[in-house]
C-alpha cells in the first residue's frame, strides 16, 4: 500500500499539489474525495478561490450549505486534479479555463500560447452527496459515475427498468428474486450505461439508455479476473464478433469498481486504437483518495478499491 | 458552516446570459437546444409558455413529488422557480422524478423533453401540455 501524506501550510502563497504524471494510455486515474471529511473551513475557503465567479455563483445558488460544499468540493476536485499534471506548461489550477463542447460535455479550454500543442488530457467527474469523483485518461474520452451502493430506489425497480433499459438488461434484472441484490444490479447497471453516455459525450438524447445494451461476460482465458464489460447496439446478446465494426464492443472499455466500501464506480474509456496489442488489453487503474493540499491517498489494490467487472490491472 | 468568500460579481438579472447554462434534467445540454450555453436567457422555457403557464396546483404537486423524490426537509423552499441541480438532484433523481410525474399524472414524457426541463415551473407547464393532449 502506498500512502503518501503531505500537510500543507495554508499561507497566502497558492498552494500546492504533488506533481505527476499523465496517465499513459489506457491508462485511468481515479480521484475522489469524501465530503465528509473536508470540514475545515479555512480549507473550503481555500478551494473557493480557486474557482472562476462564474463556477462560485453557481454554487452559491445550490440550495442548502450541504449542497454548496458539495458544488464547491466538485469544482476544486476538477481544477486541483487537472493541475497536479506535468505538461508543457505550469498550470495554476486557479487558472483554468472550462468549456462545453457542441453537446454540453465540460472540457478544458487550453490556453495556446506559443503554438504549443493542447496536452491530450480528459477528463470526467461525477458526484453524490457522500463521494465526488475525477476520472483523468489522456488521449481519449472517459466517462465516469459514482453511486451509493445502498441508495434507495423510490419507483419500482422493474417498471423502471422496462421503462429506461433495454430488453436484455431487463429479463436479467427481472431473474433476481431478492430485492436488496436486484436494487443493487440496477445500481451497477445505471452507473455502467451513464459512464458510457458521457464518454461518448454526446447528450443522453443521441444514446437513448434503452439503445445499447450493457453485459458482463466471463472472458475463458482470465477466469480468475472479473469478467469483461460490453456495451453493444441494440438489445441482443453479444456475438463475440471482434472484426464486426459496428459492433461497439471493440470501441469502448468498461470497468466497475466497489470504492470505498461503500460506491459503485463505473469508468468507460475509449479504446485507443494506435496503442497495438491483444483485443482485450486490461485497463490500468490508478485509484486515489484526496483531500486536496492536504492530503493524497493512493489506494489501488488495497480494499477501497474492488474490481467488480471488466478488466482491471490495479 | 463556511461561507463560500471570494470576490463575488454582481449580476443584474440582464447579465444572466453570462452564466452557465442552467443543468438540464438529464445533466448534459441537449444538441438541439435553443438554449446554448453562450445565449442564457432561457429561451428553453419558451417552448412551454405558448399560453399560459400551468395551474398553481399543478405546481404544488410538482414541488412535493421533488420533495419527496430528493428527501427534502418541509421547510425547504420549493417554488416553480427551484432549479432540480439546484435542489440537488442528479441523473437519476431526475429520471426517477420524471416516472412520479408521470404516473401521478396519467402522461408519458419522451426523453427529449424530460431533458430541456430545468425547473419545476417548466415540469408542471410540461405536464399540462401533455395532459391537454390526452384530453384533445
Amino acid at each position: 500500500m502506498n500512502i503518501r501524506c503531505f500537510q500543507r501550510n495554508f499561507s497566502a502563497a497558492l498552494p500546492h499539489v504533488v506533481p505527476l504524471q499523465l496517465p499513459s494510455p489506457m491508462e485511468t486515474h481515479f480521484w475522489y474525495i469524501l465530503p465528509d471529511e473536508v470540514k475545515s473551513v479555512a480549507l473550503l475557503n481555500q478551494y473557493s478561490e480557486l474557482l472562476s465567479p462564474c463556477e462560485r455563483e453557481n454554487v452559491n445558488r445550490m440550495g442548502g450549505d450541504q449542497l454548496k460544499k458539495r458544488a464547491l468540493l466538485a469544482r476544486a476536485l476538477v481544477r486541483t486534479t487537472i493541475a497536479r499534471y506535468q505538461m508543457n506548461c505550469d498550470i495554476n489550477p486557479r487558472s483554468l479555463k472550462f468549456r462545453k463542447n457542441i453537446y454540453g460535455k465540460p472540457e478544458v479550454e487550453w490556453q495556446n500560447e506559443d503554438n504549443v500543442s493542447p496536452p491530450p488530457l480528459h477528463f470526467n467527474i461525477s458526484h453524490t452527496s457522500s463521494m465526488i469523483a475525477c476520472g483523468v485518461t489522456v488521449n481519449v474520452p472517459i466517462g465516469i459515475d459514482v453511486e451509493e451502493k445502498q441508495r434507495k430506489i423510490k419507483n419500482n425497480i422493474t417498471a423502471f427498468a422496462q421503462r429506461y433499459f433495454s430488453p436484455y438488461e431487463v429479463k436479467l434484472l427481472t431473474a433476481i428474486s431478492d430485492p436488496e441484490v436486484q436494487c443493487q444490479e440496477f445500481i451497477k447497471l445505471w452507473t455502467l450505461k451513464e459512464a458510457y453516455v458521457k464518454a461518448l459525450g454526446k447528450g443522453f438524447s443521441a444514446v437513448p439508455f434503452k439503445t445499447f445494451t450493457i453485459q458482463f461476460r466471463a472472458t475463458a482465458t482470465r477466469n480468475l479476473h472479473p469478467p469483461g464489460i460490453s456495451v453493444s447496439e441494440g438489445s441482443e446478446e453479444i456475438v463475440e464478433s471482434s472484426n464486426d465494426p459496428t459492433n461497439l464492443t471493440n470501441n469502448w472499455q468498461l470497468a466497475l469498481l466497489e470504492v470505498a466500501g461503500s460506491h459503485y464506480a463505473a469508468i468507460c474509456m475509449e479504446k485507443d486504437k494506435t496503442v497495438g496489442g491483444e483485443a482485450n488489453m486490461p485497463m490500468k487503474l490508478t485509484v486515489w483518495k484526496t483531500i486536496p493540499f492536504v492530503e493524497d491517498v493512493c489506494v489501488s489494490g488495497t480494499d477501497a478499491v474492488l474490481a467488480l467487472g471488466g478488466i482491471i490491472e490495479q | 458552516m463556511a461561507s463560500t468568500t471570494g470576490a463575488s460579481l454582481k449580476f443584474t438579472s440582464l447579465s444572466s446570459s453570462f452564466k452557465q447554462t442552467p443543468v438540464p434534467l438529464r445533466g448534459v445540454a441537449h444538441v438541439n437546444s435553443v438554449s446554448f450555453p453562450s445565449l442564457g436567457m432561457r429561451p428553453r422555457s419558451l417552448r412551454f409558455r405558448v399560453s399560459c403557464a400551468a395551474k398553481p396546483e399543478t405546481v404544488n404537486k410538482v414541488c412535493e413529488i421533488v420533495r419527496k423524490q430528493l428527501a427534502l426537509p418541509d421547510d425547504s423552499s420549493i417554488t416553480g422557480e427551484s432549479k432540480f441541480s439546484a435542489l440537488g438532484a442528479d441523473s437519476l433523481d431526475t429520471v426517477e422524478i420524471v416516472m412520479g410525474l408521470e404516473e401521478e399524472f396519467g402522461i408519458s414524457v419522451e426523453e427529449e423533453s424530460a431533458q430541456s426541463i430545468s425547473t419545476v415551473q417548466d415540469a408542471a407547464d410540461l405536464i399540462e401540455k401533455l395532459m391537454d393532449k390526452n384530453c384533445a
